[in-house]
């Protein structure tokens, strides 16, 4: 990442600058149509296969749905801005522009931010966004059991002192180290600006930060209000007309959006073929290329790049604490036929990498130089001592079954080869869960997801410490001194020469496979425009409109 | 009055019979789902950053951090003071996602049966009459491909035929069109609440969007029905009273509806409650191919996330319906055939 | 069987062709699940990924699914698999609530008692939901998903054979049994259970029907069998996820045989109830 302190001196930019260089825009208020028609048109519909269960985003236990809708309703101080990627917008995470915060000034050692609020924010019932409601906030996300502190502590941020009130409409915030992922951490979900006025009215004294209130009810200054609550089923948000933070200074584009729960993939898709729907990106890989040649329809594809599949091996235990079978493996497996067979090559691959001992860029994840050589893996496989094979399982989720299942059943006939002899093991989301939290798996495929996406950070998260997200258990004093070194590395060569020694350790250690970067497909009618691939997967309503 | 004392005894009784049957099933699923090998603290810890401090954050709010004897202990006080605990999945207690998703899975249910009935008797009607004839094996081969196929491939290949490719049928995705106005909730049937709003224009969407649905359990429940009907139907019109109306002149037609289903019906009624009560409980699939907000796709959902509260209290519920509808089908019985005693 | 009883289900068979169609049907699919293993073109698992999602052709008869691999290979060799599950399940029900019901009814007390408690509670499951959570506890395994189903099969079976052996307990024949000399066991099972279980018979062949559907279901909701064998619930489960792009073939197959082996089983059931209960007849 590029992500520069210095850069960030002065920023007065708002999203309307962001978004600059989009064609132009017509708000739909002042189309003259059949209010009938008005409506269904300036609605949006979103099917998704999985559950909102809370609106509280740093709920335990939120789903990934629940984190999506909470980005509409609330505003945080700062956010990540987009660029162009392939043609596609993504979230950019160099550049970052104030929500909430008009500017941000960050002092000369990196270390103290301020923020100067806008002072024309209002919150839903119509109080002003004041500099009390973001310290009551911050409070919140650093004191209150949730999943916001653990997030943020990745950025230094761990004691309320840290957030001080400097007058109404200005917030100061202090690091310890100039951490390059300070600002960055500001921006996730989970650092959502609540009016404190009215989550202390249903505080009580076993609740003290309004947890059970707000689960199903919000307290934002967000583009949208929430209309709506079903959990499991549908959230309807209503637009916030006094938001004008969007672009040109104008509200969001859609009167009103509907998340709805619609548990069938196929369903999902006819829905939206057939117009009734108008957004879903979590349809089947093999489905996308045919929905991609019907008429009104579009396809958004953007490589997850904070994202990656990985075969993982537990290093901790035999056999896989052997360096060259985890090598003969990883030369085993025929990796373009799973990436055509299971994903439908809809993604960035992660194998077949040129390069050999030194890595020519510093960005993770990218291609290691993983290909299948058969003659390869059964040397390795008697240098690893298992001249007869052996017998393993290899599991993953059912939620992931029709991507994973293939890739296993792949897996298994082509480790047969080397005399490797896998069960497949199909596991309810719940249990693999367990099993990987508990360390109990030997081998198996995981999909997983960076928020930040900094080498330096998927180092930190995937391959050290104890923590689920190191699902290889893997303990390598180098790349714990790398890591540790990179967080506070404030010098661009430097850094990447940090970042490409912890590269090149990993693909020779192999302690997962890392398979590839699934594309987030986003099908929709083809008069969708501006929608953007976000850190969090979901969709921004801010980003859309109909053309 | 004596009737009504001696039923509402009887009810009595056997609901008392019952609470035994219903405390195994409350301690049988309990600890079913203690063996389930997910542990749902850590599952629903899933956060990107979610540490072992999180994991008994939640593992204490679901009181997991007490031994197991403990948690059934307070498991069962709880339930009888109507607190079934919550749901991880939703966010929600049990009851109260019970109580709004009980009514959709109900409906459901009933207009389903209705279907099944409406189509199952005049099929097990005319089979009877003309027994082993073409009719006969005709309308055994019908019925009995219904309950050939799974209900979600039936019901996937409805939503393909009829949505997608006839645009017969409204979007597949719950109870009413997402346009649609909603009728006030009164019932929770949305048939009935739009009734009583006088919403013809809802009723009708609501209906619409029951009909597949619907149809695909109907499909599952005719073979058995119309076979009882049929058996039934035969054994009732071989009998004396039935000869004797024919031999007094009466019309076949006459004596056929008249006499002859009367009695027929009577065991049919019996199994009614049965069909009606696995109906509920095997909903699943069908609602998780309609989208469905019932009660069956929550409990599916919920043990997919090894979250407990929900399943226990779905298996309750259903276990509690069950006894409900035995007791009440028994009650009929007994009113139309005041010969019937409880053993 | 004596030539009276041949004679008797000769009758019924002219009389009622469906059963000897459906006879035939279930015959068939024994045949294919012992002999169809050895007989099919392809390995049923072996990958072939440049031939993914192919339509029915002359080499593929049944279209290839997404790993290149042979619908109709797989289609044929889970015969076996299902037949297997579905055989089991329904016999370990039949023989644990033919004995459990038999002693019961017959014993009557406290025993009775508390095997009518069992079967209460057993009876008050929704009994799908029962054989999910149970497959989901104890691991999707083949054994597993038998004994799931079995138990849900159960307290049909225990309350068939209490009521016809309670209804016996008394008769001539048992009493005449019981002065001969004879324990209590060697009565229940050397002379009640062989009287009550041609009735009990009837219901396997309307039970393995159900086993199989029951099977398939769990299959759909990620419960089923590993992969990648091929079991026919999650070659229609995984097949249905290709409707909406027109790949019909890997959905109609299995869709078919599923179908056909369930139909083949209920009339087949239907049919043997028809020859030995008269009065279900006419």
């Amino acid at each position: 990442m590029g992500f520069k302190p210095k850069g960030l001196t002065e920023m007065g930019l708002s999203r309307r600058d962001m978004l600059a260089g989009s064609t132009a825009f017509v708000a739909a208020s002042n189309l003259i149509v059949p209010a009938e028609a008005q409506s269904r048109a300036e609605t949006l519909r979103q099917v998704t296969g999985n559950a909102v269960n809370t609106l509280d985003p740093t709920m335990p236990g939120s789903t990934r749905e629940a984190f999506g809708i909470s980005v509409n309703p609330y505003d945080r101080l700062v956010s990540f801005g987009r660029k162009q990627m392939g043609g596609n917008w993504v979230f950019d995470p160099d550049t970052i522009y104030g929500e909430l915060a008009e500017r941000v000034v960050t002092s000369a050692d990196g270390m103290t931010f301020t923020f100067h609020l806008r002072r024309d924010a209002k919150f839903h019932d119509g109080s002003p966004v004041t500099a009390e409601d973001v310290k009551w906030s911050f409070d919140r996300h650093l004191t209150a059991r949730s999943l916001a502190s653990a997030q943020i502590q990745t950025g230094s941020w761990t004691k309320p002192e840290q957030f001080r009130i400097i007058d109404t409409h200005t917030v100061e915030a202090k690091v310890d180290k100039p951490d390059r992922l300070a600002l960055p951490n500001l921006c996730t979900l989970y650092c959502i600006i609540i009016n404190s006025k009215v989550a202390k009215q249903h505080a009580t004294a076993q609740d003290p930060w309004a947890q059970e209130w707000l689960k199903t009810n919000q307290a934002g200054s967000g583009a949208y209000i929430v209309e709506t609550f079903r959990p499991g089923e549908q959230v309807i948000l209503r637009r916030n007309d006094a938001w004008n933070r969007g672009e040109g200074g104008k509200q969001a584009a859609f009167r009103r959006v509907i998340c709805q729960t619609i548990p069938e993939a196929a369903t999902r898709a006819s829905l939206i073929e057939k117009g009734d729907a108008d957004l879903s990106i979590d349809l089947q890989a093999s489905d996308v290329p045919t929905l991609a040649t019907r008429p009104r329809m579009k396809v958004v594809s953007t490589p997850q790049f904070n994202a990656f599949t990985m075969i993982a091996f537990n290093t901790q235990t035999a056999p896989f604490n052997n360096k060259k079978l985890r090598q003969a493996v990883a030369a085993a497996l025929p990796y373009t036929d799973i990436f055509k067979a299971a994903l439908f090559e809809r993604g960035a691959a992660l194998f077949g990498g040129s390069w050999a001992d030194a890595p020519t860029s510093s960005i993770f994840p990218q291609p290691l130089p993983f290909k299948q050589d058969l003659d390869k893996a059964k040397r390795l496989l008697a240098e690893a001592g298992f001249p007869n094979g052996l017998d393993t399982p290899f599991a993953f989720n059912v939620g992931a079954a029709a991507i994973a299942e293939p890739m296993a059943a792949l897996l298994k006939e082509s480790l047969a080869k080397i005399n490797i002899r896998v069960e497949i093991q199909k596991l309810p989301d719940a249990q693999i869960s367990t099993m990987v939290t508990e360390k109990k798996l030997p081998f198996f495929t995981e999909t997983s997801i960076a928020w930040l996406p900094s080498t330096d950070y998927f180092f930190r998260n995937f391959f050290t410490g104890n923590q689920r997200w190191n699902y290889s258990s893997w303990e390598n004093a180098e790349i714990l001194e790398l890591t540790a070194k990179a967080r506070f590395e404030l010098d661009k060569t430097a850094y990447d020469t940090l970042c490409k020694r912890m590269i090149s350790i990993l693909a020779d250690e192999v302690p997962v496979i890392m398979m590839w970067q699934p594309n987030q497909d986003a099908v929709m009618t083809s008069n969708l425009e501006g929608y953007t691939y976000q850190y969090h997967r979901q969709v921004d309503y801010r980003d859309l409109r109909r053309a | 009055m004596a009737m009504a004392a001696t039923i509402a005894k009887r009810a009595g009784r056997r609901f008392l019979s019952s609470l035994p049957a219903l405390f195994g099933v409350v301690v049988f699923t309990f600890l079913l789902m203690r063996v389930l090998p997910g542990d749902p603290a850590i599952f629903f810890a899933s956060g990107p950053n979610a540490g072992q401090a999180e994991i008994d954050e939640i593992r204490r709010q679901m009181g997991l951090d007490k031994p197991i004897p403990e948690q059934l202990i307070y498991y069962l006080r709880d339930i009888t003071t109507g607190n079934l605990g919550r749901s991880m999945t939703t966010g929600q207690t049990v009851v109260k996602d019970l109580v709004t998703r009980l009514p959709a899975s109900l409906e459901l249910t009933f207009v389903a049966l209705m279907l099944a009935l409406s189509t199952a008797l005049p099929l097990g009607i005319m089979a009877a009459l003309r027994p082993n004839s073409a009719v006969d094996h005709v309308v055994r081969f019908l019925c009995t491909l219904g309950v050939c196929v799974p209900t979600f491939v039936s019901g996937l290949l409805f939503i393909y035929g009829f949505y997608y490719l006839l645009g017969l049928a409204p979007d597949p995705t719950g109870r009413i069109d997402i346009f649609a106005s909603q009728p006030p909730t009164v019932t929770g049937f949305m048939l009935v609440d739009s009734l009583i709003a006088r919403d013809s224009e809802a009723f009708v969407a609501v209906a619409s969007q029951l009909v597949l649905p619907a149809c695909t359990m109907a499909l599952f429940v005719l073979a058995p029905l119309a076979r009882m009907t049929r058996a039934s139907m035969l054994a009732v019109l071989t009998s004396d009273f039935v000869r004797t109306g024919e031999a007094l002149g009466l019309s076949r037609l006459r004596v056929i509806l008249v006499y002859a289903l009367r009695n027929a019906l009577l065991p049919v009624i019996t199994i009614m409650g049965i069909v009606f009560s696995t109906m509920l409980g095997a909903n699943v699939l069908v609602e998780k191919v309609f989208s469905w907000p019932g009660v069956a796709s929550y409990a599916l959902d919920a043990l997919l996330a090894s979250d407990y509260a929900p399943v226990q209290g779905f298996v309750l519920l259903m276990a509690t319906i069950f006894v409900m509808v035995n007791l009440t089908v028994d009650v009929l019985y007994g009113i139309a055939d005041p010969r019937v005693t409880i053993e | 069987m004596s030539t009276a009883t041949l004679r008797h289900v000769g009758f019924i068979l002219r009389g009622n062709p469906v059963t000897l169609v459906a006879g035939c049907g279930a015959l068939f699919l024994v045949l294919v699940a012992i002999f169809g293993p050895s007989l099919v073109p392809f390995d049923p698992t072996t990958s072939n990924v440049p031939r993914a999602l192919q339509p029915p052709s002359a080499t593929h008869w049944f279209g290839t699914d997404q790993l290149g691999r042979d619908v109709f290979s797989r289609v044929v060799v889970a015969t076996r698999l299902d037949l297997l599950i579905a055989a089991s399940a329904v016999s370990l029900s039949f023989v644990l609530g033919a004995v459990i019901g038999a002693f019961s009814g017959y014993s009557g007390g406290t025993l009775d008692r508390w095997v009518g408690r069992f079967v209460d509670v057993l009876m008050a499951f929704p009994l799908f939901v029962l054989a999910m959570a149970m497959v989901a506890a104890l691991g999707n395994r083949v054994e597993n998903i038998i004994y799931a189903t079995a138990i849900i099969n159960l307290p049909f079976y225990i309350r068939f054979a209490r009521a016809e052996v309670n209804v016996r307990r008394s008769a001539g024949w048992v009493e005449a049994a019981r002065a001969s000399g004879n324990s209590h066991a060697r009565v229940v099972l050397l002379y009640l259970l062989p009287n009550v279980l041609p009735a009990m018979a009837v219901q396997i062949s309307l039970n393995l029907g159900w086993a199989i559907l029951n099977a398939a279901g769990l299959s759909f909701l990620g419960l089923g069998v590993r992969p990648p064998t091929p079991e026919w619930g999650i070659l229609v489960a995984e097949g249905a996820r290709f409707i909406t792009t027109g790949k019909w073939w890997l959905v109609m197959f299995p869709g078919m045989a599923l179908m056909f082996a369930v139909l083949c089983f209920n009339l087949l059931g239907d049919g043997l109830r028809d020859i030995l209960d008269p009065r279900m007849r006419t």
